[in-house]
């Protein structure tokens, strides 16, 4: 019995940052990274259910370059004994269906029997990547799973989801399955510096997506948009206007006129 | 002056030993006698065993330890501390009991020893009769240090021995400890019984000689014996009866005191042996200098008994039970689930539990942290300040914060802690500072300064000031060192910071258990250090001064270091700092524990108090008594309940006791950070101000009406 955990290293972007030359992405001199926190919370899930039952393994992975190694090696000091990393310098920019193709051939590589994803990554939100690995794998998934029983190795799984205004949804699903795991889930453990440091010796297998039969072809074909541009919109200035009420509409007039003109 | 004329007669000068006892009984005798040594051998046996379970450990400097050890037996300097009575009566005991102990040991060197195997013997004439007057007189100190005792457990009824936990409530089987108490009372009364029967021995004796002028003219030489003799006399009993009297209360003197000596090892009187034994192998700093642990071992910390020491295991057995570090403690006093003298019991206890018998028992029933019975529970051990209140004050050299930090380790392993902690820890990971802030805007606080600080890693300088968490973020104390720069800048002193580069000293960091972030930050801030050129470094956090002074040099990291009160001390006696105007308050000062208790900074910042004209009134708890403000161990990033009195709260009530104070003086950002806040919440604000040591000195530079003219020249 096998648990896939994708886990992602985010990144953090400084109060005051500035964008790349080609408007696509913030400068990386303004970018720190940090594991997703919503995989903590998957992980967590995952490792529970691996010490409550004997014959579990719990296998994070991800699709990033090296320096995504420390969200595994988190991950490995917490629980787990080793980890897989995907990479090609290609994939820089990979949207989430092209990562979740990915992750989905991992999973088969593995012969995983769940798949736990983080409900969304910090800096990107797409909130995308796990159902998309469910697709790709022609399994069930649920999303935002708030509450999770399991029982290794059974063909169903009841999950509950909190909807708005505090109401809950119960519903059981077909297992294998995917799904995507909401904050506050459980309370995550903390990756003590010296369990980092020990995971260090436990191995992480990295794969690039020729390695797992993934051409750059299927790759292209996988995405599923095109980023245009990113910036930072002008920000609004709002005016209180004061005066008599003559004042006031003289001001008021004046406005309109101004933004007519600049229309 | 010669009692006797003759030798001859000297010679019969003496007591004779099992006299009137007809052979087969001084055989009896002799088997009770053996039994007691051969059972006391065994109990000394069984708690080396026990002492042997715990973990291995060289002690560095015996020697040195072993001459204070018997400095403080001599001058008993460490019972006395905050207990003069306590401390002069147990003296008592301790040398009556010692005298009695030797004269007994003299009487066996002859009797069984010397004479039978050499012929020797000394017994006798002068030295006998000096002999009996000194066991009377140690026999009499002894009784008076006993009934003292027992006077202030019954009458004084101290709140300190009182036992009953604040980590427990009453169904809980281990909550009042009322077999300590049965304890001590059995051990009073066993050694006043042994006192006290002595001396009837002695009289019974004598009335039962009385015609012997050896013995009856020469009974002065034994005067409270003499005493008991005459009121023997005096009641009418017969030489006979009092032989009779005297075989009744020899045995049961002889008994009762071997019974005794066979119990010495599983008793609490096993502290003449365990207190001594903890004294000679004291650390000299073991607050200030944490264990390092060897991160690549299969575990860390201590989560079992047998994961301390054989040291920690002999501490916990050494204890007395006094109570000292129970009133000194901050968290204690403040209702919160930790006493160190509980803490020390309930692992002793588990030590007697598990590790008395041959066999070890199973790992699970050594655990030492949990709920049950005799297990230290987690909301305990997060309870310390690691004020070291416990560790300065204890008698006999138990080592508490090294024994907490130590079980806080295997908590933070097992990922057992408050969430908010595990918060910080992991935004020191990420970013190098408790607080959660950018990297980038560590030096924030600088741009309100008008002018530039050097950049230590761009340029040589005299002094590296390694700013700290708090004293870099925290708004409030962010006004403290931009008052520090402009008084060093002022100065013409040659300085400059880490800018970005500085991380947390991690000095909490340890404290709190997060051994591994520790050693990294150390190492990082080594490396960075040491890419640096300078003679020195400074700091106004007592933390990091603690940490980088006591704790780097194990991590290669070998500086000069001083605190910066110790700097300004320095400066205002020198003249570098020239004072505008003097100060007019009253103000108090809160020693901080990292550096009063810790590193024994208690002066500077005092004398540089009296040099800026203010008067200082002391608080009752100062100097090695201080009472911490709540923040240190890693205390300040562990919200308080708001149900309970915070440490901070008691001091400031303190602190207002004080007629017509003006200014509460801290000399830490994480003191100040505490009683900015409780100085509110306890409804101070209006009475007087919470500032820092430097801020006085500021105000006595007059910046600001420097700056103002400066303006208005530019004007």
């Amino acid at each position: 019995m096998k648990i896939l955990v994708p886990v992602k290293q985010v990144a953090v972007l400084d109060e005051d940052f500035e964008l790349r030359d080609d408007g696509l992405d913030a400068d990386p001199d303004f970018i720190d990274h940090e594991s997703n926190e919503w995989d903590d919370y998957s992980y967590e899930t995952a490792l529970q259910i691996m010490e409550a039952h004997s014959g579990v393994e719990v296998v994070p992975m991800t699709v990033g370059p090296e320096e995504a190694e420390e969200s595994l090696r988190r991950c490995l000091a917490k629980g787990g004994e080793r980890a897989v990393r995907v990479w090609d310098d290609a994939l820089a920019g990979a949207g989430p269906a092209t990562i979740a193709k990915l992750i989905a051939a991992v999973a088969r590589r593995e012969g995983a029997d769940m798949v736990f994803a983080g409900t969304l990554s910090a800096d990107h939100s797409f909130a995308m990547t796990g159902i998309c690995v469910a697709a790709e794998l022609a399994w069930p998934h649920v999303a935002v799973v708030t509450h999770l029983e399991y029982e290794p190795g059974a063909a169903k799984a009841t999950v509950q989801r909190e909807l708005e205004g505090g109401l809950v949804e119960k519903l059981t699903v077909d297992c294998p399955a995917v799904l995507t795991i909401q904050l506050g889930i459980n309370q995550p453990r903390y990756a003590s510096l010296r369990g980092v440091k020990q995971a260090k010796e436990k191995p992480v297998d990295e794969l690039t997506p020729a390695d797992l039969g993934v051409s750059g072809e299927d790759l292209a074909a996988s995405a599923c948009f095109r980023l245009r541009r990113m910036f930072k919109p002008a920000k609004g200035q709002a005016e209180l206007i004061e005066g008599t009420a003559a004042e006031q509409a003289a001001r008021l007039a004046t406005i309109i006129k101004e933004l007519k003109g600049a229309a | 002056m010669s009692p006797l004329d003759t030798t001859q007669s000297a010679q019969q000068i003496t007591r004779i030993l099992f006299q009137g006892f007809p052979g087969w009984l001084e055989v009896v005798f002799y088997i009770v006698g053996f039994s007691a040594i051969g059972v006391f051998l065994y109990g000394c046996y069984v708690q080396i065993r026990k002492y042997r379970r715990g973990r291995p450990l060289s002690i560095p400097a015996l020697g040195r330890g072993a001459w204070d050890m018997v400095l403080a037996m001599l001058t008993h300097r460490t019972i006395r501390r905050r207990d003069t009575p306590a401390g002069n009566t147990h003296w008592l005991i301790f040398f009556g009991f010692g005298l009695l102990f030797l004269g007994t040991s003299t009487i066996t060197l002859e009797y069984d020893i010397l004479a039978p195997l050499a012929g020797v013997k000394f017994w006798y004439g002068d030295f006998y009769l000096w002999f009996s007057l000194v066991m009377d007189i140690a026999g009499v100190g002894l009784i008076i240090g006993l009934l003292y005792m027992m006077y202030r457990r019954k009458w004084l009824a101290l709140p300190k021995l009182d036992y009953a936990r604040p980590d427990r409530s009453p169904p809980d089987p281990d909550y009042d400890r009322s077999d300590y108490r049965r304890e001590d009372w059995a051990f009073l009364w066993a050694l006043v019984l042994i006192a006290l029967t002595g001396f009837l021995l002695e009289a019974a004796r004598l009335v039962w000689l009385r015609a012997d002028p050896l013995v009856w003219d020469l009974r002065w030489w034994s005067p409270v014996g003499a005493v008991i003799a005459w009121l023997l006399d005096g009641a009418g009993v017969s030489a006979q009866g009092a032989g009779t009297l005297r075989m009744g209360l020899w045995w049961f003197h002889g008994l009762l005191a071997l019974a005794l000596i066979a119990l010495i090892p599983f008793t609490k009187a096993k502290h003449i042996f365990t207190a001594m034994a903890a004294l000679a192998v004291r650390d000299p700093r073991p607050a200030a200098l944490l264990p390092k642990a060897d991160l690549s071992a299969a575990g860390i910390g201590a989560s079992a008994i047998t994961d301390f020491t054989w040291k920690q295991l002999l501490h916990f057995d050494a204890c007395t039970k006094c109570g000292r570090c129970h009133e000194a403690c901050p968290a204690n006093a403040t209702g919160f689930p930790l006493s160190p003298r509980d803490l020390v019991l309930t692992l002793r206890e588990l030590a007697n539990d598990t590790l008395s018998a041959a066999a070890l028992p199973p790992r699970e029933a050594l655990a030492a942290i949990g709920t049950g019975v005799n297990q230290v529970r987690p909301e305990t051990l997060w309870s310390c300040r690691t004020c070291a209140a416990c560790v300065e004050i204890c008698p006999v050299g138990i080592e508490h914060v090294p024994v907490i930090v130590e079980m806080r380790r295997a908590l933070i392993d097992m990922s057992s802690m408050e969430p908010t902690l595990q918060k910080v820890l992991q935004n020191i990971q990420t970013k190098g500072n408790a607080l959660g802030e950018n990297k980038r805007k560590r030096p924030a606080w600088t741009k309100k300064l008008d002018f530039q600080i050097k950049d230590a890693r761009e340029e040589p300088v005299d002094v590296l000031w390694f700013v700290g968490d708090y004293a870099s973020f925290d708004p409030r104390y962010q006004k403290v060192s931009q008052a520090f720069a402009r008084i060093l800048h002022a100065a013409g002193v040659d300085f400059g910071i880490l800018y970005e580069d500085e991380m947390t000293a991690g000095n909490d960091v340890r404290r709190v258990g997060e051994e591994g972030l520790y050693q990294h930050l150390a190492e990082a801030n080594i490396e960075t250090l040491g890419g640096c050129t300078f003679k020195r470094i400074v700091t106004t956090d007592p933390h990091t001064y603690n940490t980088i002074r006591n704790e780097y040099p194990e991590f290669g990291g070998r500086y000069e270091i001083e605190h910066a009160s110790a700097m300004i001390r320095r400066m205002l006696a020198e003249g570098q700092i020239r004072l505008k105007k003097k100060l007019e308050y009253r103000v108090t000062y809160h020693d901080p524990c990292h550096l009063g208790r810790l590193n024994k900074g208690y002066d500077p910042p005092r004398e540089s108090i009296h040099m800026l004209g203010a008067e200082l009134v002391e608080m009752k708890r100062a100097r090695d008594n201080s009472f911490c403000c709540g923040a240190g161990g890693g205390r300040i990033w562990i919200p308080d309940p708001t149900d309970k009195q915070k440490p901070s709260e008691n001091r400031m009530r303190e602190a207002a006791q004080i007629d017509g104070l003006n200014v509460f003086v801290v000399n830490c950002p994480k003191c100040m950070n505490m009683f900015e806040d409780a100085r509110k919440s306890t409804g101070n604000e209006e009475r007087f101000q919470v500032m820092e040591l430097i801020e006085l000195v500021a105000e006595c530079m007059d910046f600001d009406q420097q700056r103002a003219a400066a303006g208005q020249a530019a004007g």
